[in-house]
């Protein structure tokens, strides 16, 4: 562990500008991030709360193309698109904002490896935060993390006065900070472990999701939900995409890959007509048992972090730590 | 005493309703939708300054409609939305039980302390405050003076903009959109069971959040709801990246009510704007 100056580090973000990296920080208020042209834009705040989107868009946007095409007379010419060598270095993530990376970076590679996840995430180095923030929709500590977690990060910081504290977690963080090693301080420090209180016994929520697929359970915590995607769509870790094409003239056209959420009715209508999730229920009840039953059962990983965003933003304050907390005390 | 526990628990009691779409409290600064269908639930109930949602948007739903009457609490905006709705033929009026009050308006998000500053924006120019429409009301507080509203100086701004500088307006905040469509499914008139933005054969709006497309969703949108927004302000409420859709509604609400002289959900059996055609109907803005 490291000990540096703040505008030491300040000094290292303006070089990194200079050597050609899209350096990605916080807004004033921390609602939201942006790509900053100067150290002076840097806004490194423990106590943001997460901010509206999360930071997955910049390894999984909202939209982007897959290729191009263009029919001719007896044959379809294809485009592929060139992936950008750019490196995005994202500095202040929180905790949960930092594991949401690794932890979608797996349903992305695990049989199909998606070119186009990879050659973003390859070249996307997180810079994690030590968050003092937390409301009463936060529950880190209930799925594995807490407000210190590493997880994720390739470059962790820690505020101490007017000196980071500084780990340097990577290969990834490694490299990047090769040439900048000069102005950071070796320094020992007694790491604290943070109290974590839980509540939650998440292996038997798992087996009251596996035993309890009908109940009128998720009939009762879904009622209210109006089917809007916000909570996917905010969510760092929902991951679901469509596809689809889209053509400028009948010759000509791209492939677009879209977010997408298992809220919506017609995510999973048929063309036949039949829709195996026909009412919010069922869409709602997806939505529980893949983030805390099926993504675990396949990659041994909770799919959320509990950055409380979706209880923060549910227009119907639909509250999914308590829903958690309901299921526990079944 | 016209209490809410009171009117709830008779209503139940002498089989006036099956159902009670109303609010539940679960902080001080927050409520939620909450369904009651029996005398049990009914000390559940809220209605006061944190009562945001505009619960009419269920009153279409399959699964409530199978219930023979619904009571709902609604606001003054929200029963709007309800006459509307009637007039447009989608619910009946026999069905549907209203509950409301007087209201000073409620706050602008979930969170916030009600105080002027942060009272919403719809109420301060509501017509409606001690509502027209309802069957039964709670005893509540007399009407008080709601801070100045500043939505139509915001509308005056940006019409006041060239073409090009509000081009570049609409363009930015479109460019934030990212189609999860909260706006549509927390609005009361967006009832399409298959909304044009669904219909892939033919693509009539692509589905990608592009400039292109997004444009094309909420300009449609837009005009799909003009003289049919009653102006609860959800959809601007529930967008997570802070669209000001209200400002698009008001001037749709501007102009239906300078062309047309029509002010949308006021009265039930009214005909409705686009349903609508007469002889004396203004004509000097086809150009």
């Amino acid at each position: 562990m490291y000990r540096i100056k703040k505008q030491d580090f300040s000094k290292i973000i303006d070089e990194l500008i200079k050597t050609g990296n899209r350096i990605i920080s916080y807004s004033n208020n921390g609602n939201d991030f942006k790509r900053i042209n100067s150290s002076n834009e840097l806004s490194i705040n423990s106590n943001f709360k997460p901010s509206k989107l999360s930071l997955k868009e910049i390894v999984f946007p909202k939209t982007e193309p897959l290729f191009y095409y263009k029919r001719t007379n007896d044959n379809v010419e294809l485009k592929d698109i060139k992936f950008d060598s750019e490196k995005t270095i994202i500095i202040g993530a929180k905790p949960c904002d930092a594991k949401a990376f690794s932890t979608i970076s797996k349903v992305f590679n695990w049989d199909y490896k998606d070119n186009f996840f990879n050659s973003k995430y390859e070249n996307t180095i997180i810079i994690g935060l030590k968050c003092d923030y937390k409301d009463e929709y936060c529950f880190c500590n209930e799925v594995g993390l807490s407000q210190s977690s590493k997880e994720g990060s390739d470059i962790f910081i820690e505020l101490d006065g007017d000196d980071y504290f500084i780990y340097i977690l990577s290969e990834k963080g490694k490299n990047l900070f090769q040439p900048f090693m000069s102005y950071l301080i070796e320094e020992i420090k007694e790491s604290k472990v943070d109290d974590i209180d839980k509540i939650i016994d998440l292996n038997k929520v798992r087996t009251w999701i596996t035993d309890n697929f009908d109940s009128n359970f998720w009939y009762s915590i879904s009622q209210e939900c109006l089917g809007c995607g916000k909570c996917a769509f905010i969510c760092p870790t929902c991951h679901c995409f469509d596809i689809v094409d889209e053509n400028y003239t009948y010759f000509e056209g791209r492939r677009m890959k879209n977010w997408d959420a298992c809220q919506f009715g017609k995510f999973t209508l048929h063309a036949s007509g039949h829709n195996p999730r026909d009412i919010q229920a069922k869409r709602y009840r997806q939505r529980i048992a893949h983030k805390f039953k099926y993504y675990f059962d396949k990659f041994d990983e909770l799919l959320c972090t509990g950055c409380g965003r979706c209880s923060r933003e549910c227009p119907v304050s639909i509250n999914i730590f308590d829903v958690i907390k309901e299921i526990n005390a079944k | 005493m016209n209490n809410l526990y009171n009117i709830a628990k008779d209503l139940f009691s002498t089989n006036k309703v099956d159902l009670i779409i109303g609010y539940k409290s679960i902080d001080s600064k927050r409520t939620k939708p909450i369904f009651v269908s029996s005398n049990e639930d009914v000390d559940h109930l809220v209605f006061n300054e944190y009562s945001l949602n505009n619960l009419s948007v269920y009153l279409t739903r399959k699964d409530i409609k199978k219930y023979n009457k619904i009571g709902i609490l609604a606001k003054g905006c929200d029963i709007r939305a309800i006459v509307q709705l009637i007039n447009e033929n989608q619910i009946e009026r026999e069905k549907i039980l209203i509950i409301s009050k007087k209201c000073n308006g409620v706050v602008k998000d979930f969170g916030l302390e009600y105080n002027e500053e942060n009272i919403a924006e719809k109420c301060k120019s509501c017509k409606v405050r001690t509502p027209k429409v309802f069957d039964l009301m709670i005893d509540s507080e007399e009407e008080k003076k709601l801070p100045e509203p500043t939505i139509s100086s915001r509308v005056n701004e940006l019409d006041s903009m060239t073409p090009e500088e509000r081009f570049e307006f609409w363009r930015n905040e479109f460019s934030k959109c990212i189609r999860c469509y909260a706006c549509r499914q927390a609005c009361p008139l967006c009832y399409c069971e298959r909304c044009i933005v669904d219909k892939n054969i033919p693509d009539w709006i692509e589905s990608s959040p592009t400039q292109r497309a997004n444009f094309s969703w909420n300009l449609i949108r837009a005009f799909h709801l003009s003289g049919r927004c009653i102006g609860c302000g959800e959809c601007e409420r529930v967008c997570p990246v802070d669209i000001p859709l209200s400002l698009l509604n008001a001037k749709m609400g501007i102009v239906t009510f300078k062309e047309f002289n029509y002010a949308t959900g006021m009265e039930i059996g009214e005909p409705t704007l686009v349903g609508n055609y007469s002889n004396e109907d203004n004509e000097d803005f086809i150009k």
